[in-house]
């Protein structure tokens, strides 16, 4: 018997039933989307925004060395470019990216506009997608194919410079880690533990699976009991207990401290994302790199583990996420990451209620983040793909 | 044969156990001189590929000594890895690396065992693809290649190594049909080509024709030594004859 695929029409409207709940539905819809609209245009009260954008933005890094983070910001957009441009070249670029080039501009003109960001910060943003569209333009071309071995050492030296850019010292004058705020803060942070986790749980992994039976008992023994306390109490233990026991000025900065266990974290999560993959590679493929001569370390680095992570992708990705997400917990601990900020900036008595716009307008920016995160990790995994069969 | 025959393996009472206690060797005695093709066959169970794999150290054995190309595989590491350089070894399963082309797969041993560049080494993998038939394939991937295509591969990349030994460990077993003769084939030629080769198969055509001697092992014991012609038209042991009896 042929059944007839069943289109969109026959699905919402097959039934008398169907009909009668698809209409109810939609005009469920219709109704929460015009309160919601007729909120956002009429009663809501979108200047705690404006008057905040800063703030919220970079926290209470002090105004004068605020050109610190737009030439940041200004090195990371170039390497974006050129990084889109070279990407774009390879034949298995997933992406539209029309779409993507179009909201840059959009969000250029538009979101200055609507936060306030005053006429040079608006043409600071102007001039920085341009840039980044120029160089996505240029960079697919022979001069960045010639370094393209280099690239990802352009990347981590940048990174490097950032975090002094932010911090200071050898030269600049320092802002302390406390005084970092709002989405740099953020974005800085999860990145930041995002870089020492991923090597941290993969060896956390790896040494689960040890023959040594001490690396594995101490391995497992991190990883599970990690595992067994909510975040909130160990961020918590590493704010206050670590600087209790520790004699005085002997503890970290409070900021450092968080990285700390937050990289610990997400390491144990990671891990067993890692250990996943590792245990999916069949044993044939050892056997065959070690008849090969390669040593048991090159066999791991070679064979094993590139496999291994590429089938953890898609759990390793969903981490990032959570790890993004996590740092909200930071502000509870009395840090002032996005979520942080804007809870000092509503504790103001100017501010007072105007809890729906700014909380709308988080979601919006976390969301955004993380979508980015997950079309990141998806095209990296269309990429990595080499298996037809 | 040579005038004076050279060892290329030297087992000697080599017995092994399973770690849940299964005796898989009980005993065995083997030589193979340079240039010899021997083959292996016996019923599933019989202990012939742990054998096999015990002359690269894959499988460790607790009692007896093998010798490979004169270097004793012992508990000494660099010996291990000594031996592996020089033995090549093709698997039922083909265990091609499936992140890497067909060339980085050819590439990958001769790179960083051997500590050559990828640009001298790059020639001699293109015709060792040639050899094997399948030099336009190179730059795909293993996933996008037919069994019999993977596993003449994986015999490239083994030669990329240029191995003093080959092992083939069933090499047809997991092939189907039309494509066992594709990869026999690639072999008849290695073996023409003057390669020492111990082949763990069925495939009673090949051993007849290519093999020096044949060797029946059950029970993890040699039953029986003997040339093809001898081995499988006048076998001395019951077993073989029993064994025969069942595959012919």
């Amino acid at each position: 018997m042929k059944r007839s695929p069943l289109t969109l029409q026959r699905q919402l409207f097959g039934s008398l039933a169907n009909s009668a709940f698809t209409l109810a539905l939609f005009a469920l819809l219709v109704w929460a989307g015009w309160g919601v609209l007729s909120w956002a245009f009429g009663s809501a009260q979108w200047l705690v925004l404006r008057a905040n954008a800063a703030t919220l933005t970079i926290g209470r890094y002090p105004d004068a060395q605020e050109w610190r983070l737009w030439l940041l910001l200004g090195m990371l957009t170039s390497l974006a470019g050129v990084s889109w441009g070279r990407l774009r070249g390879l034949n298995n670029w997933p992406l539209n990216d029309r779409i993507a080039a179009l909201l840059f501009v959009i969000s250029a003109v538009l979101l200055p506009w609507l936060l306030a960001f005053g006429a040079i910060n608006q043409l600071r943003l102007i001039f920085l997608v341009l840039l980044l569209l120029l160089l996505r333009q240029w960079s697919g071309g022979a001069w960045s194919k010639a370094f393209g071995k280099w690239w990802a050492l352009v990347w981590g030296i940048t990174y490097v410079f950032g975090l002094w850019l932010i911090a200071g010292g050898l030269g600049l004058p320092a802002v302390r880690p406390s005084d970092w705020g709002g989405l740099v803060f953020t974005l800085l942070i999860t990145s930041l533990t995002l870089l020492l986790a991923l090597p941290f749980g993969v060896l956390l992994a790896l040494g689960r699976r040890s023959g040594l039976l001490l690396v594995r008992w101490v391995c497992v023994a991190v990883i599970e009991l990690i595992r067994g306390a909510p975040l909130i109490t160990l961020l918590f233990v590493g704010q206050n207990l670590v600087g209790f026991l520790s004699p005085n000025g002997f503890a970290p900065d409070r900021v450092w401290r968080a990285t700390g266990v937050l990289t610990v974290f997400a390491a144990a999560y990671l891990a067993e994302a890692v250990r996943g993959g590792l245990n999916s590679i069949p044993m044939g493929q050892q056997e065959a790199a070690r008849s090969l001569g390669l040593s048991s370390v090159q066999t791991m680095g070679l064979v094993v583990l590139p496999q291994a992570l590429k089938v953890a992708l898609p759990a390793l990705g969903g981490q990032f996420i959570s790890l993004l997400q996590d740092t909200t917990l930071l502000s509870i601990v009395g840090l002032f990451d996005l979520l942080g900020i804007a809870r000092s900036v509503l504790s103001n008595p100017d501010w007072l209620g105007r809890y729906a716009e700014v909380y709308l307008f988080l979601a919006v920016l976390y969301w955004c983040s993380c979508a980015a995160l997950a079309l990141g990790s998806r095209a990296l995994e269309k990429r990595l793909a080499t298996n037809y069969s | 044969m040579q005038p004076t025959k050279q060892l290329m393996v030297q087992a000697k009472g080599v017995q092994k156990w399973y770690p849940n206690g299964f005796h898989v060797l009980r005993g065995v005695d083997l030589e193979v001189f340079r240039g010899e093709k021997v083959v292996i066959m016996g019923p599933s169970g019989s202990g012939k590929s742990t054998f096999l794999r015990t002359f690269n150290a894959l499988e460790d054995y607790q009692e007896g000594s093998i010798v490979v190309d004169g270097m004793e595989l012992n508990n000494d590491l660099r010996n291990i890895d000594a031996v592996r350089r020089e033995v090549g070894m093709v698997f039922q399963q083909f265990n091609l690396f499936p992140h890497l082309s067909v060339l980085d797969n050819l590439l990958l041993a001769p790179t960083w065992v051997r500590k050559r560049k990828r640009e001298d080494v790059i020639q001699q993998a293109l015709s060792m693809l040639e050899r094997v038939g399948i030099s336009e394939q190179a730059y795909k991937f293993p996933g996008q290649l037919s069994g019999g295509q993977q596993q003449r591969v994986a015999i490239a990349r083994a030669l990329c190594m240029e191995p003093r030994l080959m092992l083939f460990d069933e090499p047809t077993s997991s092939l189907d049909p039309e494509k066992v003769r594709e990869v026999l084939d690639v072999m008849r030629l290695l073996a023409l080509d003057g390669m020492t080769m111990v082949v763990v198969t069925h495939e009673v055509a090949f051993a007849r024709e290519v093999a020096d001697r044949v060797i029946l092992m059950d029970e993890g014991q040699v039953v029986e030594i003997a040339p093809p012609d001898q081995f499988f038209n006048h076998p001395k042991h019951e077993r073989t004859q029993r064994f025969l009896a069942q595959i012919l």
